[in-house]
């Protein structure tokens, strides 16, 4: 029985392993270094915003309103940066994104709005309000700091600096989810909320809490994109939420809450990317590409189903 | 009818050698069951015991690996739960299948509402499907507005409602699986009634219950299962309540009787209640005289409430524990800041306060990371006590504490509500069940219409009859 729910557990490891190995096997140069490296800077971004949203899923919550965060965030830190220097623009940026979440939070967790309504008006608003202070063109550009371009493009120990934060970041907020009262009462909250109020447990600060993180792992995604594009984008991280939840789906954790894991939402996130670079390689056409995706985001969600049947 | 009459006549429906297992599990093991036209056969056990599975195979949910289930004489093989629906029999669970949003005619009519077709079109002819409810829910002595949706009714009338849907049917044979548990007397009554008459009528009925005085009073037959297995048969007045729980457990009922203590230190004081340490106080009255008030009235703020050293155990196990996560997150949810060190949890510190409870509690499986939904109705019951004990609370607000739960798990219970008072604390009891009141607590307050009206106290001595007076029953 032990040994069942083990192997139900490493399902997304095994998926991921598939993938790399049927790709391998289709094209050489799926393995190639350039390649792997092109995988992992890909995954980069899209795992700091997964991270984010295994906090809020985990919490027996839901949002849709990243990717318009990480658009936002991404201008605001490049308009900041422009003007005042790196590390007013970084936390100009990751500021954006918390203050994002924490109105997202409020809204669910103290009025108690269904979090897919709330952070679906939240995804409109913030994309309106990006296109208001950048006047829809990119801004920044040829303005931000040489070592900020860096590092973009740069690389410590051999590995590019934007793989090094969400490594880190993976680390930190692991020990957070399992090893602090704060993150067990997250797991609490989300698997009852009710059984959780009843234990004492301040569950709408909980809440709210979680949509913090995401707004502000968002916030922290956005810097990292607009270094990489060299300006703040303001069409940026269209479709990153639809990506991040899958991703998060796929790495196993429930949409009813209570469970998840931020290693295995990473997982997640390599699923998405190392298909889409498959397909790529492959040359399959991209609209065939999209279908895909598609099909894979039913597929992880009736997994989802599957699994609390079991 | 005589035993003789009963003899000779056909079951309405009957199970041979029925086995089924579940992986390693055998839940029934080649046992025989049956019941009569016009017979009330009770059917208990403790949790595990193999009762649910037997009314699931009658039920058509499970399939049976071995052994026949016949209807009327005429062998069966359901392969869903629509083609024992369909063979005449009906199924109550604890869990009502009315949809709340919709009218109770609407609701007893769903199968098949009357239809008139105007220029061909078929439309629900609602005049007739009121007509219709009426009668079907006249026949239980029961006159709701038929057009009163489902969710404002209570549940006992929602029960009325629903085995109201089932005659409608033309059921052979009606299943009611645990249906006083959610009942106060007066509607436990009503219900004893309908069902006495559907029997006057010739309808078969099997009644699962833990509550066995209800058995003894209302069956005409008693199985009773233990370990999947069938170990003992009756006669209605060839057994008695100590008898059941003998051959339940496979040993003789303890007599329960609560030691005096010593009360000490006024540990709350609200105006309604006082209550004191060493103290077991009990709140007795009927449904919506609001027992269960008092207990959410003191824990309104769990969180000063926690700090302040009570614990609550509400009346829905649903709301006590988190049922995907595991014994061992249950147990530490309310105790995260007492095994932490700088903000970190103490895993070695946590582990050994879990072990140390469910060994004290006896809670089984002793597998602290099983999660809380895979354990029985008891033990999940003393996972929630073990959430409180390990917090060293001072004060326990009970509700309900053992609705559900089987006699073995129920006398474990009591057991440690006592031993939680003798060693200081104060327990407060919320309980519909008036021989649980008396064998456990300390005194009593009978309230009515949200007041006490009477104190008792176990020196002045007291048994259920005056309790039912002093509560209006």
């Amino acid at each position: 029985m032990a040994r069942r729910i083990n192997l139900v557990g490493q399902i997304p490891l095994i998926t991921l392993l598939a993938l790399c190995v049927v790709t391998a096997f289709l094209t050489n140069r799926f393995l190639s270094p350039l390649n792997l490296t092109n995988i992992l800077v890909q995954s980069s971004i899209m795992a700091v915003i997964a991270i984010g949203m295994t906090f809020v899923i985990v919490g027996g919550g839901f949002d849709l309103s990243v990717g318009s965060t990480v658009a936002f965030a991404g201008c605001i830190a490049a308009m900041t940066m422009a003007k005042f220097g790196i590390a007013a623009g970084v936390l100009a940026g990751v500021v954006t994104g918390a203050l994002v979440g924490l109105a997202n939070g409020l809204i669910v967790a103290k009025l108690g709005v269904n979090p897919f309504i709330t952070t679906l008006g939240t995804m409109v608003l913030v994309r309106g309000l990006v296109y208001l202070v950048t006047g829809g063109a990119p801004v920044g550009d040829d303005e931000l700091p040489s070592s900020f371009i860096a590092f973009g493009s740069g690389r410590l120990l051999g590995v590019h600096y934007l793989v090094w934060v969400p490594a880190i970041l993976v680390v930190v907020l692991s020990f957070v989810m399992h090893m602090t009262p704060y993150g067990r009462r997250i797991y609490a909250t989300g698997g009852n909320r009710e059984v959780a109020y009843l234990s004492g447990v301040p569950v709408d600060r909980i809440i709210t809490s979680t949509y913090v993180w995401c707004g502000a792992l968002a916030g922290i995604a956005g810097v990292m994109l607009t270094a990489r594009l060299q300006s703040g984008q303001p069409t940026a991280g269209e479709f990153y939420e639809l990506t991040a939840i899958a991703a998060v789906v796929l790495g196993g954790a429930s949409l009813h809450g209570g469970e998840g894991t931020l290693y295995k939402s990473i997982i997640g996130v390599f699923i998405m990317i190392v298909l889409g670079n498959s397909l790529n390689l492959l040359n399959v056409d991209s609209y065939w590409q999209r279908v895909a995706i598609g099909a894979v985001i039913i597929a992880a969600a009736a997994a989802d189903r599957l699994r609390s049947r079991l | 009818m005589t035993l003789a009459d009963v003899a000779m006549a056909t079951p309405a429906a009957s199970v041979k050698h029925a086995s089924k297992s579940f992986g390693a599990t055998r839940a029934l093991d080649d046992v025989d069951f049956d019941v009569m036209p016009g017979e009330i056969h009770a059917l208990v056990g403790e949790n595990g015991a193999g009762k649910s599975t037997l009314v699931r195979l009658l039920g058509g949910i499970h399939r049976p690996d071995a052994g026949e289930i016949a209807v009327n004489g005429q062998s069966c093989r359901f392969n869903n739960p629509h083609d024992a629906i369909v063979a005449g029999i009906a199924t109550i669970p604890q869990e009502l299948r009315l949809v709340p949003a919709l009218s109770v005619a609407e609701n007893l009519t769903l199968d098949d509402p009357p239809v008139r077709y105007v220029l061909g079109i078929p439309l629900i002819d609602r005049a007739a499907m009121r007509q219709q409810a009426r009668q079907a829910l006249a026949q239980l002595d029961f006159v709701p507005d038929p057009d009163i949706r489902v969710d404002r009714l209570s549940f006992a009338e929602r029960q009325l409602v629903a085995i109201s849907k089932a005659l409608r049917r033309r059921c052979r044979l009606l299943i009611l699986d645990e249906p006083t548990a959610a009942l106060e007397t007066r509607e436990i009554e009503r219900l004893f009634a309908v069902l006495r008459r559907m029997k006057s009528q010739g309808a078969a009925i099997v009644y699962v219950s833990h509550r066995l005085d209800e058995v003894v009073a209302l069956a005409d037959r008693c199985t009773v299962l233990r370990d999947g297995k069938v170990v003992a048969m009756s006669r209605r007045g060839a057994f008695a309540v100590g008898d059941l729980v003998q051959a339940m457990t496979g040993r003789a009922a303890a007599d329960m009787t609560a030691e005096l203590l010593a009360p000490g230190a006024v540990l709350i004081d609200d105006g309604t209640v006082r209550l004191r340490a060493r103290e077991v106080l009990g709140l007795a009255g009927l449904l919506g005289s609001g027992t269960s008030g008092v207990p959410h009235r003191l824990f309104s703020n769990p969180k000063e409430a926690i700090r302040s050293g009570i614990g609550m155990v509400p009346n829905e196990r649903r709301l006590g524990l988190v049922l995907s996560q595991s014994v061992r997150d249950n147990i530490l949810l309310p105790n995260l800041d007492r095994i932490a060190r700088g903000g970190v949890i103490d895993r070695a510190a946590g582990t050994a306060l879990v072990v140390r409870f469910m060994e004290l509690l006896d809670i089984r499986p002793r597998d602290p990371a099983l999660p809380a939904s895979a354990l029985s109705g008891g033990n999940q019951q003393k996972v929630i006590l073990a959430k409180w004990l390990a917090r060293e609370v001072g004060v326990l607000l009970l509700d309900e504490p053992t609705q559900g739960v089987d006699v073995a798990a129920k006398a474990q219970i009591h057991a440690l509500i006592r031993s939680f008072a003798r060693d200081g604390g104060a327990a407060l009891v919320a309980s519909s069940d008036l021989a649980e009141i008396t064998r456990l607590c300390d005194g009593i307050l009978a309230m009515r219409h949200g007041r006490v009206v009477e104190r008792i106290d176990r020196g002045d001595g007291y048994d259920e009859a005056r309790l039912h007076t002093a509560i209006g029953g």
